[in-house]
């Protein structure tokens, strides 16, 4: 490769401004100097501004307008306000179970809850969960065997107790009909469903769980296998442990 | 192409930006009554942006409050052969937005703090019909990302929304380097394909 075209390669990474601060001053003093590189800058633009506005569209808060718009010095972030709409990426499992708690039992109001719920649910993204929890600054890494039943299935957990869990699981038998893979985060305490996993035909699958902000450091994450459906508290076959 | 057309449809108009560029003028001249026209037509995208890299409301008001009070002292740097200026706003609020995650990086994270109260719900409310376009705009481009293949969209989600650099990257979806290297840049080339197909 010549140095042009190990440069041009840079271009993508220089528009996203994702170089490392030595490529990206070895980029631009090529780019000066070199018409192709600078039209592949000039024509990956427009892709980075689409990005920007490829995020769920949210309205700021009324009062933020004047408060922009009279230059006034930003408030303590402590006063009581109302939201306007939450940033899916900012949802924990914790307020959820506790709307559908209260939910249940609170008549009128549990009616428009629920609406906000579902609304929460649908908008979020599981892609963008996922590269939230790599970048997470608390990541941590389990990596899981087979066990006995299926010796040669492999999985890893990544884990942020801020973000939550990521898990990738390969090589694992099709599961037999009326029954499904459950995930469990094992702590000290009890076993805790991060939920199911269907794999593809390959036997890979790949899912985002969201687990509890308080949830004790856990000391093994598992794959059993379970009726459909899922259960509270393992009862089948273990296919896959890992202890971090 | 269904997304060409889609999003030929839903090109900003030319007025806004004329609009844009009218009230950066006036804001240049010292004339402060061109805010509120900024304002009402950006807040909402800027605000989107900022809120998904930080996913927090009180810090992206924050940023957001930062990013205007620039753009209102920046208004005579702008320089419409570079872009539009909704384009230099949203470049203002991803490096603004940015550079706030990584100071928060940097700083030892207090990660069970999070929890929210029920009040801090949201409301649904219904969106006026003044945003369906932005929505409708965002929708799309959202569709041709997810249309990447997984590790091409989670590199340049990495890099745009999290403002990792390369070689953080790599170290994150356990790669080398080169291959992280390659995935965002056939990323972007695809998206860019998708995103401009036919509009030649």
């Amino acid at each position: 490769m010549t140095a042009h075209e190990e440069l041009k390669a840079s271009a993508a990474g220089y528009v996203l401004g994702s170089l490392d601060p030595e490529e990206r001053r070895a980029f631009e003093s090529h780019l000066a100097g070199c018409a192709e590189c600078a039209e592949q800058v000039a024509s990956l633009r427009p892709v980075v501004g689409a990005l920007a506005t490829a995020v769920l569209q949210v309205t700021p808060r009324a009062e933020l307008r004047e408060r922009i718009l009279s230059g006034a010095a930003p408030r303590a972030g402590t006063d009581a306000r109302i939201h306007d709409r939450k940033s899916p990426a900012a949802l924990t499992w914790l307020p959820l179970a506790a709307a559908i708690i209260i939910a249940v039992g609170a008549g009128i109001y549990a009616v428009r809850l629920q609406r906000q719920i579902g609304e929460l649910r649908a908008r979020f993204d599981q892609a963008q969960a996922t590269t939230a929890v790599l970048a997470a600054p608390d990541l941590a890494r389990i990596d899981l065997q087979g066990q006995q039943v299926a010796p040669d299935a492999r999985a890893r957990a990544l884990w942020s107790r801020s973000r939550g869990l990521v898990f990738t699981a390969a090589n694992l038998p099709p599961a037999p009909a009326g029954k499904a893979y459950q995930v469990w985060v094992v702590t000290a305490q009890a076993p805790i469903s991060a939920g199911l996993l269907t794999p593809d035909p390959s036997g890979a699958g790949t899912q985002f769980y969201m687990t509890p902000a308080d949830i004790a450091p856990p000391v093994a994450v598992a794959v059993t296998l379970e009726p459909a459906g899922g259960v509270p508290a393992p009862t089948g076959e273990r296919y896959l442990i890992g202890m971090p | 192409m269904w997304l060409l057309a889609a999003l030929a449809r839903l090109q900003p108009a030319t007025e806004s930006q004329a609009e844009d560029e009218s009230s950066l003028r006036q804001l240049a001249s010292g004339d402060q009554t061109a805010a509120a026209g900024l304002y009402d037509r950006h807040a909402r995208p800027l605000y989107s942006l900022i809120l998904r890299i930080l996913g927090n409301e009180t810090e992206a008001e924050d940023v957001l409050q930062d990013v205007f009070a620039q753009a209102f002292r920046q208004a005579s740097r702008y320089d419409a052969r570079r872009g539009a200026v909704a384009a230099w706003l949203l470049t203002i609020a991803r490096s603004r937005a940015i550079d706030r995650l990584r100071a928060r990086r940097t700083r030892v994270e207090t990660v069970a703090g999070e929890t929210k109260t029920l009040d801090e719900m949201p409301d649904a409310q219904p969106d006026a019909a003044s945003t369906m376009l932005d929505e409708e705009r965002s929708r799309l481009v959202r569709r041709a990302l997810g249309e990447l293949p997984m590790l091409q969209r989670m590199a340049i989600e990495l890099a745009y929304y999290e403002g990792l650099s390369h070689s953080e990257i790599a170290e994150r979806l356990e790669q080398p380097l080169g291959t992280v290297k390659t995935r965002i840049r056939m990323g972007l080339l695809k998206l860019r394909d998708v995103l401009t197909e036919g509009r030649a």
